[in-house]
């Protein structure tokens, strides 16, 4: 009886193991995590460079701000929307800020309405894109040309300096430096912490609360959400919500990195990275998918192939192929894995 | 089991990616193309440090009224003595160039006392310049100044209006495939031709360099890499490893010089070809001690570039006088409507260093 009762437990032990492990390979960020595995082996054997501390911290820094605003896409798109503003926003509310601690404001005001500014911007594409009953597409679309000619006006086309010749406040700058450009343990880049920082509660947020169940509910479906008494408008408005506020979060710690930017150039064409990021880590299009550590493993992919192929000394012109590639590519598998999923 | 099923293929794709990225050709271009202006321009400087005497190279006959006709809305208006409107376009309004050239023109009309508007697409957009200046000119011009997005989509554009008798120069950016009456700006290859010819004598005549530019295919780019390598040539000990294209954002520009220097780390020369890759060549060197090992050279005045030339991390920096540039086009137009010959103008070029950097920062 005692033997029989151990091999039954032993059975469900070896049955759950199984399953736990099936449960990590079927998960598609185990398919891009091996990818990028495959890809910093191969650049380990083919560039001197890739594999030192040097390199991967800059890697690290690199892609920190992507993958902020990353994390905000992943809300975004589970919850079956979609945002092109996020490049402009970034911009404008660093701009913003900038203007005002030049200005010689309090620092963490400035940083304050700095983000109250990408909040504020995602709120109007939320509410536009829910109560307005546009299409997030669209109302993102207008967004992204408002908020980047906002930020031409107000800078008048010319580039924000934020230094002492400028006007800011020496004590100021140096905090305000500290933040895009200090050292924890004088090795690890300050961007770097913050999208660790955002990276966790990004995880918190999404897979351990009531709103996170919400985000994918809606995603999922509209309909069987509003059914259970979720309220879909207001949960898709705090993604966007989300999501300017980590544009705006971005688009600070740009300017606290390097402390001159321009309405004109300043994440333009951002929005397509940060939304091939997300996709390439397994967010779907189609909504009611992703995860941030996927989201993560796709910021990783994209910054180790753009670092990796300047350090092979590819041509510029192959590399965006190369880039171009990749983004197409992953775009595909989502498209090819849904359809199967659902025939 | 159907979740698995784009792995196998990620994987082989993106090996694929790398691997194919890896076969292509290294950094180039090597090969650049023909410089896009005229011959007699396109002579090496002899001593860059030296600002130009403006107008000293006219490239060709000056442009006259005789065997142009105005369009006779335009011809009346001059007769009865009205303010000529004219429109000094752009290619790109929003980029940090722009004001400088704006305050050229505001300049003008200030002087002059007529009636100019600069105007442009947000971001370089042929099309979008094409169609304002359609636009334009249906609601009545009296002369055009053009900056060219693309040379070849603005050229015909430029012919149609000259021959509805509206005249019209560029600036800038030239446009030489087209008929324009004459032109205001720097020449792009001595501009490329004397900045590395700079860096060339700053280092020595030896080095490993590499050039940095915000569009490796765009015209100017191309016309100024091919100045810098024809000067580089002319230094055996001096050897250019790879053009980096940088992109246009800012970060983006900063990681490929980041990413460049690590993968080349003989280098003890940047060259920068623009406004915009030079600061954040500049700001590398500063963040990583490097200004007694690598020297800087790139384009412009930018306020960052100043500042970061009087703190020693820039060695020098090619103006192209771009408040002139956007004030003799509109000079040229009113001088052309009242009658008088025009002719191209080179604005110069002048190597901002320790030496002068406190007349352009305003010190």
């Amino acid at each position: 009886m005692t033997q029989q009762t151990s091999a039954v437990s032993y059975d469900k032990q070896r049955q759950t193991v199984t399953a736990r492990l099936k449960k990590i390979l079927l998960a598609r960020e185990t398919g891009v995590f091996v990818a990028l595995i495959l890809m910093c082996l191969f650049l380990w054997q083919a560039t001197d460079a890739f594999l030192t501390v040097h390199n991967l911290l800059n890697v690290g820094r690199q892609i920190s701000l992507l993958g902020i605003m990353a994390i905000g896409m992943t809300y975004v798109l589970i919850a079956r929307e979609v945002d092109l503003s996020v490049g402009s926003i970034y911009a404008l509310a660093g701009l913003i800020a900038g203007m005002l601690i030049v200005a010689q404001w309090n620092l963490w005001l400035a940083i304050v309405v700095g983000l109250m500014v990408g909040m504020g911007a995602g709120f109007a594409n939320g509410a536009l894109s829910t109560y307005g009953m546009l299409p997030s597409f669209i109302t993102t679309l207008g967004m992204m040309s408002v908020a980047r000619g906002a930020a031409l006006v107000i800078t008048n086309g010319r580039p924000v300096t934020i230094n002492e010749t400028a006007g800011a406040d020496p004590k100021a700058l140096e905090t305000f430096y500290f933040l895009g450009q200090g050292y924890v343990f004088e090795k690890i880049p300050m961007q770097l912490v913050f999208f660790i920082a955002v990276a966790i509660i990004g995880t918190i947020l999404l897979s351990r609360t009531v709103f996170g169940f919400r985000v994918y509910a809606v995603g999922g479906s509209d309909k069987a959400a509003r059914v259970s008494g979720i309220k879909v408008f207001n949960t898709k408005i705090w993604t966007f919500v989300i999501m300017g506020f980590l544009s705006a979060l971005a688009g600070i710690l740009s300017l606290a990195f390097l402390p001159s930017g321009q309405a004109g150039r300043t994440g333009v064409g951002l929005e397509l990275d940060v939304i091939a990021a997300a996709i390439v880590g397994g967010a779907s299009l189609g909504g009611g998918e992703g995860t941030i550590l996927g989201t993560i493993l796709g910021v990783l992919i994209i910054g180790v192939l753009r670092n990796g192929l300047v350090l092979m000394h590819v041509s510029p012109f192959w590399q965006e192929i190369a880039i171009g590639a990749v983004i197409i590519l992953a775009v595909g598998i989502d498209k090819w894995t849904n359809v199967r999923r659902r025939t | 089991m159907k979740r698995l099923s784009g792995l196998p293929i990620l994987i082989v794709i993106l090996m694929a990616a790398l691997f194919l990225a890896a076969c292509a050709p290294a950094a180039q271009p090597a090969t650049p193309t023909p410089p896009a202006v005229e011959e007699a321009t396109a002579q090496p400087v002899e001593t860059p440090q030296v600002e130009k005497t403006p107008q000293a190279e006219k490239t060709e006959e000056p442009a006259t009224t005789e065997g142009f006709t105005l369009a006779p809305a335009i011809a009346e208006r001059m007769a009865a003595g009205k303010t000529p409107i004219i429109y000094v376009s752009y290619h790109d309004v929003s980029n940090e160039f722009a004001p400088f050239l704006k305050a050229g023109v505001e300049k003008a009309v200030a002087d002059l006392g007529v009636s100019a508007e600069f105007v442009g697409p947000v971001g370089a957009d042929a099309e979008a310049q094409i169609a304002e200046l359609e636009s334009l000119v249906e609601s009545g011009v009296d002369g055009l100044a053009i900056s060219s997005a693309s040379t070849d989509a603005l050229a015909p554009a430029i012919n149609r209006f000259l021959a509805e008798g509206i005249p019209v120069v560029t600036y800038n950016t030239d446009n030489p495939d087209s008929n324009r009456l004459a032109f205001a700006g720097q020449d792009l290859v001595t501009s490329g031709y004397a900045a590395a010819q700079v860096l060339a004598d700053l280092l020595g005549g030896e080095g490993d360099i590499i050039i940095t530019t915000l569009d490796a295919a765009a015209q100017w780019s191309i016309d100024r890499e091919t100045g810098a390598r024809n000067a580089f040539d002319e230094y055996p000990g001096i050897n250019v490893l790879e053009t980096i294209n940088t992109g246009t954002e800012p970060q983006e520009i900063y990681a490929n010089i980041e990413n460049a220097m690590l993968a080349n780390p003989t280098v003890t020369g940047i060259l920068s070809l623009e406004c915009c890759s030079t600061p954040a060549a500049g700001e590398y060197v500063k963040r990583n001690d490097l200004q007694d090992k690598v020297t800087v050279v790139g384009f412009d005045e930018l306020p960052t570039t100043l500042e970061l030339i009087r703190d020693g991390y820039i060695a020098g920096s090619v103006s192209q006088a771009p408040e002139r540039q956007g004030y003799e086009a509109v000079r040229m137009l009113v001088d052309f409507l009242n009658g008088k010959p025009i002719s191209d103008v080179d604005t110069g070029i002048e190597v901002i260093d320790l030496s002068n950097y406190q007349k352009y920062l305003g010190e």
